[in-house]
This record gives structure tokens, C-alpha cells and sequence, in this order.
């Protein structure tokens, strides 16, 4: 299977505090792939590198065989017309209407007609079902139909590479349903590779083909669904079964209850 | 907000900085001729300039027709040697006119009084860089009371 | 003692990170290939934002400014019985000094404020990543048409609000206090030099421009994603430009006018 990202031994941190300390995975090309972790892991942050927003302090981030973090400016903002983000608050420019949202794109980077841009946004948001919202201000729009426009917006070039930061967190049910039959319709159709970055075990579990786990600065599990449900190691199956105590314990590092509660008395 | 509205109100706010622009230009600055456009050089020596400044007016018969443009010591005595930028329109100073230096009012502000000299087939005119050859300096109001204090001691 | 030189030292360097960081950004943002066609429509929007919307508050502003200067000039020059001397004295504290600096303070507190809250506001909502993933250059797209639109408006702002200041003193030295009107302007004419006096002015509110807009598009650009982030960085605008502002002022007169 060919990979579309790869990510080899990785070093990062933000400031003092070490964020990844040797991750490698890896996307294969034209599927979903799920990232995974407990909130604060650098989850996000997966998704910088690979955009080359972010430089890594050692190790290589490449995608389609380039390494990311050596291209020149020119070389990346090509790499990038090549891929795209939905960010988890939609990011939409709040004084453009969605239908300018979704051209922004078209006009920024070719030079077609007013005509066919028109008929490009119309395709793409009818295929997220808000063809009817064009007009709208995005602050008119609720959360699910913002991240529906932004979505739209981000698959205006025909991208190779989508990456969902968070896409399922607020939403309510409906939505979230609808925004799984998107990002999984949306595979097969255009032919993308998509990589999910979220906390949500079923939603993921169900459209992935392939699952990456984080925890503690590394990544602990890469593989199907299938084959993680059968892992070995007690933090992916707390992790996937959703156990409020286990190898990720429930308190914070501390001493001894007693210990502390009689400490305190002295 | 259409695109067009804003271009008109964008319009308008850009012609009101012109109108502004007009306004000071015309309305407030000074726009008497002889003190842009063309001028040249007329330079005077003086015992004393008293409080004259560069910039001071030079005028004609209270017209304005140029402005000080330095004031300098000259020669090995120190003598203040000053230049003066007069209009083009007014290049007819024959050699024989008088420089003199002056107060307007009692606590008004000194420039430079320009008397036109009599002219005959003799008398050349000034030119360019030229010296105007007679001057009367600043009046020193110290000098002049002591002077004044002087003679009042002789007479009595 | 050690400690006090210590932090002096480390608010140094701060400030000059600081100041390093914000030139960089200034000519990331403007220097480069000019895209015309795709920078003009941007900055008429922007002119229109910062330029037009703040020319109300400007024109009521600079109108009461000139009338207070020929009221209280008035009352202190005819007991010396010079109020010939009020056009010249309205005139000359408004183009010389006046008219760059309020319309500056009152630029930072309008139109600085709102930039800064605007793109750290863009910041914080993603928006400028997602440009950045769009493979377009955020400093070139959304800082530069609003630097050049602080820059052009202000010195712009600051003719308006001179000229209709001088207006407000006529209104009040003339039409009201009784000054007579030819002398009220020709003395005023006999004073002000369109180089010494205007042109000095005009390249006050230059440099004025430059520093408001430059801080204030700075600490957007470098405020925390947060709501106390972006209160904090809206309000350190306002604070540095005015203090920039005052401090230029008096080294800028010092050269031109001393």
C-alpha cells in the first residue's frame, strides 16, 4: 500500500514541554485514516507539521515523497494547493457569504471565469447539501452547517490530502451523522486520502481504514480497526473501551491520600 | 454594502482630503509670489542686525518682496553679512538703494527695508549675488538710551 | 539593586525581540512582487473601513478643537490687544501640532483598536491558518491592504481635521467673537508657510500613520487566540501608539521646527 504521508521519528516540543518524542506512522494513500489520543497530545499539532506550518526538531515529515519541512516558500504553498485543512472551528472568513467562502479558493489560485467559478461552487455545495445557503454570512450558520461550508470550501481545488481537525466535537447527533457520511462519501468519490484527528472512538471506528493511537509523546498502535480492537496493550484497550481508570490513571500524580490528608493536619 | 457604494464613499473621502488640501493651501498658507517661485540673491553687510532672523521679510515700501534666507559673519572685522532671496519680479534695484534694517511697531518683529535708490545713466542695476553698497543697521535701543543719557550729562 | 538591572535588562531585549519581530512582519507584508489587480479591490474595502469610517468623529472633533483654540485664544490675546493674531495662532497650533497628533490618538482609539481586534479576532477563529493552508500568505493578504489604507488615510484624516479646525476658530474669532475677517486670514496668510508649516505637518501625520497602524496590525497579528488575549492586545494598541505617538511628536518638532 503506497503512503501518501510519512512520518519518521519525529522530535517536537512547544517551548520546554517535549510534544513528540520520536513518532513515526504513517497515510496510506486514498484512505481514511483515523488519528487518536488522549486531548492534549498533539494531535493538532500532527496536522501543522505535515501543513509546514510547524517544523519539527528532528526528523522528517513528508508528504508525497517531499520532505515538508526543507521546501522553499513557493515549493510549500504549491505542496499546500495540493492539500487541505478543516479546522475545527471552520475558520470561514466571517465577511465573505459561504459562496464567496467556498470561491475564495477557486479565485485566489486559477484563472477561470466568473461563470465556471459559479458552477464549481454550486457543485461543491450541493455536495455538502448547503446550496440553498449561498447568501449566508457565516454567522448566520449553525456549528454543523458552518463545518459543512468550511468542508466545502476545503475540497474546492480537488485536494489529494484532507485533514479533519476535530471534526465531530460539538456537534449534535444529527450533524455528526451527517459529517461522517460526508467525510466517508467524500473519500470514495473524489478519490482523496483523508486523515481524522478526533476523540471520538465510534465515529472514527466507523469510517476508518487504518488507526493511529497516541499516548505519551509516541504513538502506541498503528493498524486497522480490526486489528486494534484485538491489541495487546491494556493503554489502547482503555483507550478504545473508554475505562475511567487503567494505565492512564484517573488522579493526577500525587501522594498518598491518606498520607495527605493526615499531612495536612499537622 | 455594495462594492460600488464603498468605491463612491471611498470617492468622496479621498476628494475631501483634496478640498482640505485646496483649502490650506489657498485659504491659509502664505501665497504672496515673493516668497516661492523665482528668486535671486541680494546680500548686505551691516554694523548690527539686531533681532533679525533667517526668514525675516525684506520689504519695499511695506510690500513684501523677498525674505533673509542667511545670516553669516563675514571678513576679519566679523561683520554679519546677510543674504537675501528677492522675487524675479522685482530685479530693478539700482546700485544706489538703501538696506536698511527696521522694527514694525514698537514690539513688532525686524526686517529688512529695501529703498530704491535714484537712477541715471550712470547707475547700474543689481544683479544676481550683487552687494546693496548703503545700509543702515538695527537701531539698539541700549545704545540708544546711553547715547541719549550721554549727551543729557554734557548738556547739564 | 542587581535584581532591578536584571529585569531592566531582560525588558531590553524584550522590547527589541519586540521591535526586531514587527519589522520583519512590516516587510514580509509589503515588500514583494505587487499584485495590482488583486490589491486594489482589498484596499478600497479597507480604505473604506479605516479611512472613511473615521472620518466623522474626525471632522466633529477637529471643528470643537479649532472653535476651543478661538475661544480661549481670543479671551488671552485681546487683553494684549492682539486678537488680529488669532489666525495665525489657530492656524499654526493645528497644522503644526494639533491636527497630526489628535487626529493620531483619535485614529489609534477608531481604527488602530479596531484592526487589532479584527485580525487577532481572525487569528483565534483559524482563519488566518486556513489561509495559510490555502497557500495564501496571510502578512500579503490581510496586512498589507490594511497597512496601506492606515497609512494613506491618516495623513488624509489629518488635512481634514486641520482645515475644518481653522474653520471652527473663523466661526468662533469671527463670526461670533467679532474679529475682523480680512485680517483674521490675511494675517494668518502672512504666517504660514505652505513648506515650513503644512508640509511639516503632512509628514508628522507620515510618520504618525506609520506607527499606529504598524503596532496596531502588530499586536493583532501577535496577540494570544484568546478573548482576555485579544482585550489585552486591543488595549496595548491604543496605550504604545499614543505614547509613540507623543514621543515622536516631540522629537520630529524638535528637528523641524527648532
Amino acid at each position: 500500500m503506497e503512503n501518501l504521508v510519512e512520518v519518521k521519528d519525529v522530535f517536537f516540543s512547544r517551548g520546554e514541554t517535549p510534544i513528540y518524542e520520536g513518532v513515526s506512522l504513517r497515510i496510506p494513500r486514498g484512505k481514511v485514516t483515523g488519528v487518536m489520543g488522549p486531548s492534549g497530545c498533539g494531535k493538532t499539532t500532527l496536522l501543522r507539521l505535515i501543513g509546514g506550518q510547524l517544523k519539527a526538531h528532528a526528523g522528517e515529515v513528508e508528504f508525497a515523497g517531499q520532505n515538508v519541512a526543507q521546501l522553499g516558500r513557493s515549493d510549500l504553498y504549491e505542496a499546500r494547493k495540493r492539500m487541505s485543512m478543516l479546522f475545527q472551528s471552520g475558520a470561514l472568513f466571517s465577511d465573505l457569504t459561504v459562496f464567496e467562502n467556498v470561491a475564495f479558493p477557486l479565485r485566489e489560485h486559477t484563472q477561470l471565469s466568473d461563470n465556471i467559478i459559479r458552477t464549481i461552487v454550486k457543485m461543491k455545495l450541493q455536495s455538502v447539501g448547503l446550496r440553498g445557503a449561498g447568501h449566508l454570512y457565516p454567522s448566520e450558520l449553525s456549528g454543523g452547517m458552518a463545518r459543512r461550508a468550511a468542508l466545502a470550501r476545503s475540497i474546492a481545488l480537488d485536494p489529494e490530502l484532507i485533514m479533519y481537525d476535530e471534526p465531530f466535537a460539538g456537534q449534535d447527533p444529527i450533524s455528526m451523522g451527517m459529517l461522517v457520511k460526508l467525510i466517508k462519501s467524500l473519500n470514495e468519490t473524489l478519490g482523496l486520502t483523508s486523515i481524522v484527528v478526533s476523540h471520538d472512538i465510534h465515529e472514527v471506528m466507523s469510517i476508518a481504514d487504518h488507526l493511529v493511537i497516541f499516548a505519551n509523546k509516541q504513538v502506541i498502535a498503528e493498524g486497522s480497526p480490526e486489528e486494534l480492537r484485538n491489541h495487546d496493550s491494556e493503554l489502547v484497550q482503555q483507550f478504545l473501551t473508554g475505562a475511567a481508570d487503567g494505565p492512564v490513571p484517573f488522579h493526577y500524580k500525587s501522594n498518598p491520600y491518606h498520607e495527605d490528608l493526615l499531612g495536612g493536619a499537622q | 454594502m455594495t462594492t460600488r457604494t464603498m468605491e463612491l464613499l471611498v470617492g468622496v473621502f479621498v476628494a475631501a482630503a483634496i478640498a482640505a488640501l485646496v483649502f490650506l493651501a489657498l485659504q491659509v498658507a502664505n501665497n504672496s509670489d515673493a516668497t516661492r517661485g523665482e528668486t535671486y540673491t541680494l546680500v548686505a553687510k551691516f554694523d548690527n542686525i539686531g533681532g533679525l532672523k533667517v526668514r525675516s521679510p525684506v520689504k519695499v515700501g511695506g510690500v513684501v518682496v523677498g525674505r533673509v534666507s542667511s545670516i553669516q559673519l563675514t571678513g576679519e572685522y566679523y561683520e554679519p553679512i546677510v543674504e537675501m532671496q528677492i522675487s524675479t519680479q522685482y530685479d530693478a534695484f539700482p546700485e544706489t538703494s538703501t538696506a536698511s534694517i527696521l522694527t514694525s511697531g514698537l514690539l513688532g518683529e525686524q526686517y529688512v527695508g529695501l529703498e530704491p535708490g535714484f537712477i541715471d545713466d550712470f547707475v547700474m542695476m543689481l544683479e544676481d549675488g550683487d552687494e546693496v553698497p548703503n545700509t543702515n543697521s538695527a537701531i539698539v535701543l541700549e545704545n540708544l538710551i546711553g547715547q541719549f543719557l550721554f549727551s543729557q550729562g554734557e548738556e547739564g | 539593586m542587581i535584581n532591578a538591572l536584571v529585569k531592566l535588562g531582560r525588558n531590553t531585549l524584550s522590547v527589541l525581540a519586540g521591535v526586531g519581530s514587527a519589522s520583519i512582519m512590516l516587510f514580509q507584508s509589503i515588500v514583494g512582487k505587487p499584485q495590482p489587480l488583486k490589491m486594489f479591490p482589498l484596499l478600497i474595502r479597507q480604505l473604506y473601513v479605516v479611512g472613511v469610517q473615521s472620518m466623522l468623529i474626525i471632522l466633529i472633533s477637529g471643528l470643537f478643537i479649532g472653535m476651543v483654540l478661538g475661544l480661549q485664544g481670543y479671551t488671552i490675546l485681546v487683553d494684549f490687544g492682539a486678537e488680529q493674531a488669532l489666525g495665525p495662532m489657530v492656524s499654526l497650533s493645528l497644522l503644526r501640532e494639533l491636527g497630526p497628533v489628535v487626529t493620531a490618538l483619535l485614529f489609534a482609539g477608531r481604527a488602530g483598536s479596531a484592526l487589532t481586534a479584527e485580525i487577532g479576532l481572525m487569528k483565534a477563529t483559524e482563519q488566518l491558518s486556513s489561509l495559510e493552508m490555502m497557500a495564501v500568505d496571510p502578512l500579503r493578504r490581510v496586512v498589507a491592504p490594511r497597512f496601506w489604507a492606515g497609512f494613506i488615510s491618516m495623513p488624509l484624516l489629518a488635512l481634514m481635521f486641520s482645515a475644518i479646525g481653522i474653520y471652527g476658530g473663523f466661526i468662533v474669532g469671527v463670526q461670533w467673537l467679532g474679529v475682523d475677517d480680512g485680517a483674521f486670514w490675511s494675517v494668518m496668510q502672512a504666517n504660514v508657510e505652505w513648506g515650513q508649516d503644512i508640509l511639516n505637518g503632512f509628514i508628522k501625520s507620515l510618520v504618525f500613520a506609520l506607527v499606529v497602524t504598524w503596532i496596531a496590525l502588530y499586536k493583532g497579528y501577535t496577540a494570544e487566540p484568546t478573548s482576555p488575549g485579544i482585550s489585552a492586545a486591543t488595549t496595548q494598541t491604543v496605550v504604545y501608539s499614543s505614547l509613540a505617538v507623543l514621543g515622536l511628536d516631540f522629537v520630529l518638532t524638535a528637528i523641524m521646527f527648532s
